[in-house]
């Protein structure tokens, strides 16, 4: 008789249990982290009664967690992909809305600017079209500073990230820490069985870490898990921590690294590829700086072309015209890590050849090299480095101020700064050089029927530029410059004096007199002017293959197509997350009507386990009547 | 599968967002009636839609180039019709004034008309534009390219000719400096000019010079001289003293020689000569200012009155010379106008055609994008039912 009373005594306990658990469950469907539980029921010993043996009823062996290790860590791979993705969307999305508006602003600008120039060509002499296009001027520096300032605010809000993200990860990672001591505790205690609660959470850290950068990790035989960062760097083993740490960028102090405090300042930036972290040292490396050096580049060769032209031509005063754009000196940053003082200087003497990429020069047993920072392939380089024979290579010559010490890296970024630091540095519209800077005439005399074309400057620099020179023709075939020697005549042919060229056509005859001149005064003059508009179909950057407004709408395609490659791809992985986190959720999550069902059926146990002893209980009283009523 | 209310929720969270931002799209593009917003939507159509709208702004900019240059022309076209007209003017007096029963007083009256027509000319010359740059300074345009002093009206300007741009490739001049328009003027003929020397004592007039066989003429040296060795006999020596012909002079007969013929009429005297040369450039202003020193009264001679009709006789030829120079730089004038005009209209529909292009990859197809709208709100909506069904479904509601 006792046996009823045990089995259907356990029986009560153990659905008792198996209600407690599924009440668990339906209580923490919502909550995030949690897994799954059941319970696990297994038979009483069986008693044995000579004959037979009866089982004495079930017993609660384990609570345990439905987990799958394998859908967990195909979610974190999935989640660390998706934050990489997700953090280079932002930048990418801000940088793209900002060229539909700043950048267009820019393109406009750009033309304003030429055309501004034709206006000065209409009216050269008017001191309003001279005026505006100054202004003109100053809006296409404007558009340039103001592209380029909101790109270097993303530079600023990337760090501030980057230090917010170290913050969340190190105090996850001692969390994590934390949580392994207990469970190692625990499982201690509980002989063998890890605390599911301790555990669930200690699962979700990771998957939240996981976001944030990507990991890998081990489990250790104790229970306690090691967390990987970048190429192996332990974040968590068993229950020690190593603290993620910023530093600053080797070559510009204003951008932060990533190392760990293990490392003694190394950085481990360009292993730390997924998670929010990943996605925002990208964002850095692979959207925002190159955007920063697309324009510079298209700033540099604007001032170039058009200070160059400015230095052809003469202003109202009859003076070579003024530079009417200053871009800052390219930069060339030593690394903090170099061990002594020498100081390299860029400067671009070729805006055809730029490039807008960045290059790390470095100083070993005794040669330079050059490797582009993008890739790191190499870019041949000639020159000893010094003032009288400096580095050269894709358009850019480098100095260094002594011979550096061995292993000394350079950063060198020549156009990175450009756009920030276009200015107009003309304030005086006198001083646009709408005018040539010489003029050629024909004699009134001349009998021949010739004529001679206005001069070209070909080398401002020449100091005998203004000098007054005389073509004079001994006969219809042979001239001479200045009474120098007797030179042959072709019709249309150039002819290129000091630092000028003209060209004679036509038939002249012996005794004409042709002469260049200083055009100074010739305030109604246009030529330079014109060339200063139509510079803008003349193609600059590339080699001469793309013109500066060209290399504008360029960059607009190149940085759309990159913002859609990324939108793309983010979704993509946003939808491979969907699925990761559906395969995870079907093992660990909780189905209400399941557990419904689970309810309904432990409610239906515990009532025939009640009804088992009440039956007991009626048994036993029959027969304590039935022994009453003999002996009565 | 097994399935959570959980993961069912995360589903639809996302499903539902993807909708909603995707719907956003659509309804931005209508309201902007553009077919992408970003760079990113269509990043080949950002790039050319960029380009078009710079080439769009460099045409408009080619017309408003096209519009100066055409103004300033029609100023000069203009100011050179009145020259015309004062030139004319001019050669009216002239021919009144070689009438030989004028009085000097009529004479002198003559002589004031024409240092007015020569102060109107200048004036002319002297024309601004609407910048107030002097029209025929060339590249001097900020002072008056014409003063006036005893000694005649002398230029100032230079030789530059101002070019705008009025399409890709092509430049138009949009004036004439002073030089070319007003001092490279031939005289005589424009081939050879025949004048009388001024120590002549007789009355030999000249009259028509031509040329009767311009490669004759050509082949020479161009410079000859008509003697009068006799009463009614010449010689003709070229500039080295070489003898050509001689010949008996008849009054109003032809004098021809090395391709070239001379008329001369009335009585030379012995020891009279007439000059023939090469054609020169004589400044406008110095053939007004020739003919008004001609008229000035003077001795009342026989030969001085032959003195005055030759230079009457000069004056007229080079005044044809500055007229046919006026109506060559006209038409030259002209010939850019038209340019000017057939370039306006070709740049009218270059830019319809750009208008076209960026209309055709920025603009919204309003149809596709209504159909899209419409799909969009139907799997929303649909979307949204669905989940209400779904959420209702609970085996606790019907514990």
């Amino acid at each position: 008789m006792s046996d009823v009373f045990g089995i259907s005594v356990s029986a009560l306990q153990a659905f008792q249990a198996a209600i407690s658990v599924t009440s668990n469950n339906v209580a923490n469907a919502s909550t995030p982290g949690y897994d799954r539980e059941r319970v696990n029921l297994t038979e009483g010993a069986p008693q044995s009664n000579g004959v037979a043996s009866i089982g004495s009823g079930v017993v609660v062996s384990g609570i345990s967690r439905s987990f799958s290790q394998a859908a967990a860590n195909q979610l974190n791979t999935s989640q660390s992909a998706l934050g990489q993705l997700t953090a280079l969307q932002n930048y990418s999305t801000q940088i793209d809305n900002l060229f539909g508006t700043t950048i267009g602003g820019l393109s406009t600008s750009l033309q304003s600017f030429y055309n501004a120039f034709s206006d000065v060509a209409n009216a050269p002499a008017s001191t309003a079209s001279r005026q505006a296009l100054l202004g003109k001027a100053q809006s296409v520096a404007s558009s340039f500073q103001n592209a380029s300032s909101e790109l270097n605010s993303l530079n600023t809000d990337v760090n501030s990230r980057i230090s917010a993200d170290v913050t969340q990860i190190n105090s996850i990672t001692s969390a994590i820490s934390t949580l392994n001591k207990q469970i190692v505790v625990g499982i201690a205690q509980n002989g063998g069985q890890a605390p599911n609660e301790l555990v669930d959470q200690r699962d979700q850290l990771v998957s939240n870490l996981s976001q944030l950068v990507g990991i890998s990790t081990t489990m250790d035989s104790n229970g306690a898990l090691n967390v990987f960062v970048g190429n192996g760097q332990a974040l968590v083993v068993q229950g020690q921590t190593t603290a993620l740490t910023t530093v600053p960028n080797q070559f510009n102090a204003s951008q932060l690294e990533i190392s760990t405090s293990a490392l003694n300042g190394n950085e481990i930036s360009s292993s730390i590829t997924s998670g929010d972290l990943g996605g925002l040292l990208t964002a850095r490396t692979e959207v925002i700086n190159p955007a920063l050096n697309q324009l510079g580049q298209v700033a540099a060769a604007l001032s170039q072309t058009v200070n160059s032209q400015q230095a052809d031509g003469l202003d109202l005063k009859g003076q070579f015209g003024a530079a009417i754009f200053s871009v800052g000196t390219p930069q060339a940053t030593a690394s903090s890590g170099n061990t002594d003082a020498t100081a390299a200087s860029v400067s671009v003497t070729n805006v055809g050849a730029l490039t807008a990429d960045s290059y790390v020069l470095s100083y070993q047993a005794g040669a330079y090299s050059l490797t582009r920072a993008s890739d790191g392939s190499n870019v041949p380089v000639t020159g000893a480095g010094t003032a009288g024979n400096p580095l050269s290579a894709e358009g850019i010559s480098i100095v260094l101020s002594a011979t550096p010490a061995a292993g000394d890296r350079f950063l060198v970024q020549p156009t990175a700064t450009a756009a920030a630091s276009l200015k107009v540095v003309l304030a005086d519209p006198s001083k646009i050089a709408a005018a040539g800077a010489v003029q050629a005439s024909a004699s009134n005399s001349n009998t021949g029927a010739s004529i001679i074309s206005g001069g070209a400057t070909l080398d401002p620099t020449n100091p005998s530029l203004l000098n007054p020179a005389t073509i004079a023709f001994s006969n219809a075939t042979t001239y001479s410059i200045n009474g120098g020697a007797n030179q042959t005549y072709t019709d249309g042919g150039n002819i290129d004096f000091n630092g000028w060229r003209v060209q004679i056509s036509g038939a002249p005859a012996g005794g004409d007199v042709f002469t260049v001149k200083s055009n100074a005064g010739a305030t109604g003059d246009n030529r330079n002017a014109l060339a200063g508009a139509s510079a803008q179909s003349v193609g600059v950057l590339a080699n001469g293959t793309a013109t500066i407004t060209g290399a504008v709408s360029a960059l607009i395609t190149g940085l759309g197509s990159q913002a859609q490659q990324i939108n793309t791809a983010q979704a993509a992985q946003a939808a491979v997350n969907t699925q990761a986190l559906t395969s995870v959720q079907s093992v660990t999550g909780v189905n209400l009507d399941e557990e419904a069902a689970s309810l309904l059926q432990w409610q239906q146990a515990y009532q025939a386990a009640a009804q088992a002893l009440a039956i007991g209980n009626s048994l036993f009283a029959t027969l304590i009547h039935s022994v009453n009523g003999t002996s009565g | 599968m097994r399935v959570t209310q959980n993961s069912n929720q995360a589903l639809f969270l996302t499903t539902i967002q993807t909708l909603e931002s995707d719907l956003s799209q659509t309804q931005n593009q209508i309201t902007s009636n553009k077919s992408f917003t970003t760079a990113s939507q269509n990043p080949t159509a950002a790039g050319a839609v960029n380009n078009y709208n710079q080439a769009l702004a460099q045409s408009q900019q080619y017309d408003t180039n096209a519009n100066s240059a055409q103004t300033r022309l029609s100023t000069e076209d203009t100011t050179l019709s009145q020259v015309q007209t004062q030139l004319q003017s001019l050669r009216d007096l002239a021919l009144e004034a070689n009438n030989s029963t004028l009085s000097s007083q009529d004479r002198a009256a003559i002589a004031t008309q024409a240092t007015q027509i020569q102060n109107s000319l200048l004036a002319l010359a002297n024309t601004q534009d609407g910048n107030g740059e002097y029209l025929f300074g060339g590249f001097v345009t900020q002072s008056p390219p014409y003063t006036l002093s005893a000694a005649g009206a002398a230029y100032h300007g230079d030789q530059g000719q101002r070019q705008v741009q009025i399409a890709a490739g092509q430049t138009i001049t949009d004036s004439d400096n002073g030089n070319a328009v007003f001092e490279q003027i031939k005289t005589g003929n424009g081939t050879f000019a025949a004048s009388a020397a001024s120590s002549n004592t007789g009355t030999g007039v000249l009259g028509v010079a031509s040329l009767s066989n311009g490669a004759q003429y050509a082949a020479g040296n161009g410079i000859y001289a008509i003697n009068f060795t006799a009463p009614g006999t010449y010689d003709v020596r070229d500039s080295t003293n070489a003898l050509i012909s001689t010949g008996s002079y008849t009054d109003g007969g032809t004098i021809s020689f090395a391709g070239a013929q001379v008329t001369l009429s009335g009585q030379p005297a012995t020891g009279d000569s007439f000059a023939v040369a090469p054609s020169g450039n004589q400044s406008l202003f110095t053939t007004v200012q020739n003919l008004v020193a001609a008229l000035q009264p003077g001795a009342n001679t026989s030969a001085s009155t032959a003195q005055l009709n030759n230079s009457i006789a000069s004056a007229l030829n080079n005044i044809d010379r500055a007229l046919e120079q006026m109506s060559n730089v006209r038409a030259d004038i002209g010939g850019r106008l038209n340019s000017i005009t057939t370039q306006q209209s070709v740049s009218g529909s270059q830019q319809i055609q750009l208008q076209a292009n960026i209309s055709t990859l920025q603009s919204l197809d309003y149809a596709g994008a209504i159909t899209t709208l419409t799909q969009q709100n139907t799997t929303l909506s649909a979307a949204l039912q669905a989940y209400s069904l779904t959420q209702g479904l609970s085996l606790f509601k019907y514990l």
